[in-house]
């Protein structure tokens, strides 16, 4: 008998074994779903909007936004003031005393031009790379760079020991690290004073260096995991600095834990500057990819917020949620003429599980791309390479229909890439009218007819003269839907054929890159609260313009922005080339804007801000009346006067659509249609 | 018996080279580019392809060698002979921080989640696992023997056509129905247990009784078979003639031999649980290996794909090994 139990002995010590080494931890004061997983914690490698999430809370940069501003007002953060220079180029930034690192060590001037150094040099292959450019010299220094290494790979090595190649690398690489000192226009004056002076006067700069890719990271640590390959020349960055106990931040919070895929957990940093400003103890990210995993976790009380809420049913809560808004109708349009952001009205609402899901504009377009190269890579005639074929597609596609019945969440139709309202100053072109725009049949009609005409007048007389078109897109994520519902409205009002062509991210990715494609579906977020944040990626040489679109006037109004000094006039320049794109050229589609859709209970927590930058900071979190933190909600500033806001409106979604009651029925058709996204992966490049 | 182990030991370098080769050749043949971010800033195709060349990825000659270097251990033996090891040591103490983590073992960088390393990335996920497959698979056996001894007493009866029927829904449920049920009855209607927490062990029951039901179902109709067959034989009925109780007969005599085709099931089913899941891990969202198994290929992600095929090879193996040594001690007739 003893020799039968035998095995099962074995596995129960095995059980006993794991569950006595990995104890349960207390829940953190606050929990939530972040919108994925982190991918990297290095602040000059990050590009995804949960790992800058996480960034704001473990680190601190220069100035901070003010998110509970409608303009994300600066507010000194590691920096307690600043001076500009006349000519808009030399900031002068003068670091507060007690900034600290969490090892007590004093922040230093240096520890940000060495950040810096980072993000410029193309070792790194920092993604945000571009945005230091703007630093004088940067940009020459990245080229010189490259250059250096390029030269070194090409020196034949092989008669040298591992030794002799150690120190020729070494020897490069002290070179490169004098070179930027000599080139590029950062200094530390002193310990706690940075001079930076620009390429050009930018106004938004400060806005970027809010953004946690220009955050410190704490040298000698990370220079522990530099080496110089001897090979190639180039500095390697070793990962494994970013994770507890080794990591060092200068933020509010400190990593205390982070296993991998399971959950991170987060404690007061005892040498921030600010802690009397904190409310919670402990915040924790468990890590729960599975989207209807998350909306449970919540209901069973695991999380305080979902921050990006997916699954397919969403809709309906939201449906649910209107119907509490018309049950408290009178109390509603009261709270919403005092111009409450939207969180606030909720709360001051009666107390109801379905007022928990919230939807809110995002800084974002969905959009599809047009290849615009004259022939395509296999060889074959790209139609789209003449403006007036992209026109007609785009002016076919029934994006209402895309918002309504696919999307159902509320979103915004987009006519520019730039969410109207979004920023602060800037006036949207008209943008190109397409067939939902049409208020009568005989409008309808007018359009489809000029879409028509502009394929004739392109050379195609019959619609079956046009080559087959393909969609390219990748899959889950919703994005087949949205395809076919093109797919549809291209047959059917141009004649044309479409085929769909549904791949692998990384291989749908790949092929974006390499323009194997003639329409593609695409995405962005904005990264800064400036219109060039969205109007870069149609600069023919920056890395993102996977269209290949060129047009020397564009580039021209750009760089006339560039360097206007003032504000009113540079928007202007900065309208104009959007119009060049959104009511000509038609590079990209774009379709709609994006939503982000929230879970949490606005009685209990207090500290997310309904902006459509939607940039959420954990350290302004607070769990309402646990009697720690102030207590008290933070909220925007009222909004009366709504003359000033367009098209977007910053209070959130919820109170647009309750005022299209045709909107609400179409809300309530089954919700097969809806797309669920798995992963952020597959919805935008932050 | 330490003939048998010693020659499988020798056999598992050979077995895990094969696979090494095998799985890395597919792997390799794998379209899309897997140091580009499949969505977001792209960096510049000479950066991409200085990448290439720092993590050998622009030769397969190349990679398959420097890897086996660094994954076999030679690589560190070479740098810690060099001196290598020694240097970054001191260069550490001179900042006053801990010098980089090193694995003589080394399976590499990942190169999707940019701050893991591979070796990490399996010591987070592989305790996880373990733990998971073996409540798992001590719940199919309790489950499966039961159910098997009872099916093999009065074979036909009612009682056995309720297990076999159970045992088919078992064998044929995908896990993710059986799985979100199992959600929605305890965590949702009725309180009980937390969703999408994996804190203790607690949290580990459902995911665990929900991977142990193929597994059970198939333990039970291999007990039922050895027991039917064993209660058939000679000695058996000699036991029951000299008065033996029937519970000592079952239990002692039957089981016995009845147990062995079950325990010879037992080593690749443990591996197999043991790995993890990667559907029950998803629906539970429990921290295992077994996604790895999945968005390693998804993301090509060449370093975690090797990773996880070798740590499950090798257990595969070791699990094989462990229970032919079993096996033999159990039933002295073999060997």
């Amino acid at each position: 008998m003893l020799k039968i139990l035998a095995p099962v002995i074995l596995l129960v010590l095995v059980v006993a074994v794991t569950l006595v080494t990995d104890r349960p931890m207390p829940r953190a004061d606050f929990a939530f779903v972040n919108r994925g997983d982190v991918n990297t914690l290095d602040l000059q490698k990050m590009s995804w909007m949960q790992d800058l999430r996480v960034a704001r809370l473990l680190f601190q940069g220069l100035v901070a936004n003010d998110v509970f501003t409608h303009d994300y007002a600066i507010i000194p953060a590691m920096a307690e003031s600043w001076e500009l220079s006349d000519d808009g180029l030399e900031y002068t930034f003068h670091i507060r005393e007690d900034a600290k690192w969490s090892n007590g060590e004093p922040v230093k001037a240096g520890d940000f031009i060495y950040s810096w150094r980072r993000a410029i040099l193309p070792d790194t292959a920092a993604d945000y790379t571009k945005l230091f450019q703007l630093i004088e010299g940067a940009s020459e220094y990245a080229d010189w760079r490259q250059e250096q290494l390029d030269a070194y790979a090409q020196q034949d090595k092989s008669g040298l020991t591992d030794a002799q190649k150690r120190e020729r690398a070494g020897a490069l690489w002290d070179e490169a690290q004098a070179k930027f000192d000599e080139m590029v226009a950062l200094q530390a004056v002193d310990d706690r004073t940075l001079w930076v002076k620009l390429e050009l006067p930018t106004p938004y700069f400060l806005d970027l260096l809010a953004f946690a890719v220009f955050y410190p990271v704490y040298p000698p640590l990370v220079r522990q995991y530099e080496s110089v390959d001897p090979e190639t020349g180039f500095v390697q960055a070793k990962t494994g600095w970013t994770k507890p106990p080794d990591l060092v931040g200068n933020g509010p919070y400190i990593l205390t834990s982070w296993r991998f895929k399971r959950d991170m957990r987060f404690e007061q940093n005892p040498h921030y500057w600010n802690s009397e400003s904190l409310n919670l103890d402990t915040i924790s990210i468990p890590s729960i990819n599975d989207p209807n995993a998350a909306v449970l976790a919540y209901s069973s009380g695991v999380v305080d917020w979902v921050s990006d809420v997916t699954p397919a049913y969403r809709a309906d809560m939201l449906v649910d949620k209107m119907r509490f808004y018309e049950e408290n109708r009178a109390k509603y349009d009261e709270l919403k003429a005092q111009g409450l952001d939207p969180f606030e009205i909720d709360r001051r609402l009666p107390d109801d599980p379905r007022k928990d899901i919230h939807a809110v504009t995002a800084f974002g377009t969905y959009w599809y791309n047009f290849n615009c190269l004259d022939t395509l890579p296999d060889g074959r005639v790209n139609p789209f390479a003449d403006a007036r074929v992209r026109r007609a597609f785009a002016m076919t596609v029934d994006k209402q229909s895309l918002v309504d019945d696919v999307q159902r969440l509320g979103n915004p139709v987009a006519r520019t890439i730039i969410p109207k309202g979004s920023i602060g100053g800037y006036t949207s072109p008209e943008g190109l009218r397409c067939i939902s725009d049409a208020k009568t049949e005989a409008e309808r009609q007018e359009i489809i007819a000029e879409a028509r005409q502009l394929l004739k007048d392109a050379g195609y007389a019959s619609p079956s003269d046009v080559p087959t078109v393909e969609i390219l897109f990748n899959k889950d994520g919703g994005h087949d839907l949205i395809a076919q519902v093109v797919q549809k409205n291209w047959q059917e009002y141009l004649g044309v054929s479409v085929r769909l062509a549904q791949k692998e991210i990384k291989v749908f990715r790949d092929d974006l890159k390499k323009q194997r494609y003639m329409v593609s579906r695409a995405g962005w977020y904005g990264d800064y609260g400036d219109p060039t944040t969205f109007l870069d990626v149609n600069r023919f040489d920056d890395g993102n313009n996977d269209r290949k679109y060129h047009n020397p006037k564009y580039e021209a109004l750009l760089d006339q922005a560039a360097v206007e000094l003032d504000p009113e006039k540079r928007m202007a320049m900065l309208s104009e080339a959007e119009r060049i794109t959104m009511d000509e050229d038609l590079p990209m589609i774009p379709l709609f804007h994006y939503m982000n859709v929230y879970l949490f209970d606005p009685d209990k927590l207090s500290g997310l801000n309904s902006h459509p930058r939607t940039e959420q900071n954990m350290y302004l979190i607070d769990i309402l009346g646990d009697g720690k933190g102030s207590d008290k909600p933070l909220m925007m500033p009222p909004l009366l006067t709504t003359s000033a806001q367009s098209d977007i409106d910053p209070r959130g979604i919820e109170s647009a659509i309750l005022d299209r009651d045709e909107l609400f029925a179409l809300r309530t058709r089954p919700s097969e249609t809806v797309p669920s996204k798995t992963s952020p992966a597959e919805e935008g490049g932050e | 018996m330490l003939g048998l182990i010693i020659h499988r030991l020798v056999q598992l370098p050979i077995i895990v080279l094969v696979i090494y080769t095998l799985t890395l050749s597919l792997a390799w043949a794998i379209p899309g580019n897997p140091l580009e971010n499949p969505e977001g800033r792209q960096p510049k195709p000479e950066v991409i392809e200085a990448m290439k060349r720092q993590y050998n990825l622009d030769s397969f000659p190349n990679f398959y060698w420097s890897y086996l270097a660094s994954a076999t251990g030679v690589k560190y033996f070479n740098d810690w002979r060099s001196g290598e090891i020694e240097a970054e040591r001191e260069r550490a103490a001179a900042e006053g921080q801990a010098p980089p983590r090193r694995y003589v073992f080394d399976f590499g960088p990942s190169l999707e989640y940019e701050d893991w390393t591979v070796n990490e990335i399996v010591r987070d996920s592989l305790p996880v696992s373990i733990t998971l497959g073996a409540i798992a698979i001590l719940i199919a056996l309790g489950v499966g023997v039961l159910a098997g001894i009872v099916g093999a007493v009065k074979p036909n009866s009612m009682v056995d056509l309720g297990t076999l029927m159970v045992a088919l829904i078992g064998i044929s449920l995908p896990s993710f129905v059986i799985g979100t049920v199992l959600l929605l009855i305890f965590p949702v209607w009725l309180g009980i247990g937390d969703v999408g927490s994996s804190s203790g062990p607690m949290d580990m029951l459902l995911p665990a009784v929900t991977l142990s039901l193929p597994f059970a179902a198939y333990i039970a109709r291999l007990t039922r078979m050895g027991m039917i067959d064993a209660l058939a034989t000679d000695y058996v009925r000699t036991a029951r003639a000299k008065g033996v109780s029937e519970r000592v007969v079952l239990l002692r005599h039957a089981l016995k031999n009845a147990f062995l085709p079950v325990l010879s099931y037992l080593g690749p089913a443990a591996a197999l649980a043991m790995t993890g899941s990667f559907i029950v891990e998803r629906v539970f969202n429990v921290p295992g290996m077994g996604q790895h198994f999945v968005n390693g290929v998804q993301n090509k992600d060449l370093f975690l794909i090797i990773g996880v095929v070798l740590v499950f090879a090798t257990m595969l193996v070791l699990f094989n090994l462990a229970v032919d040594v079993l096996y033999r001690w159990v039933d002295p007739r073999i060997g």
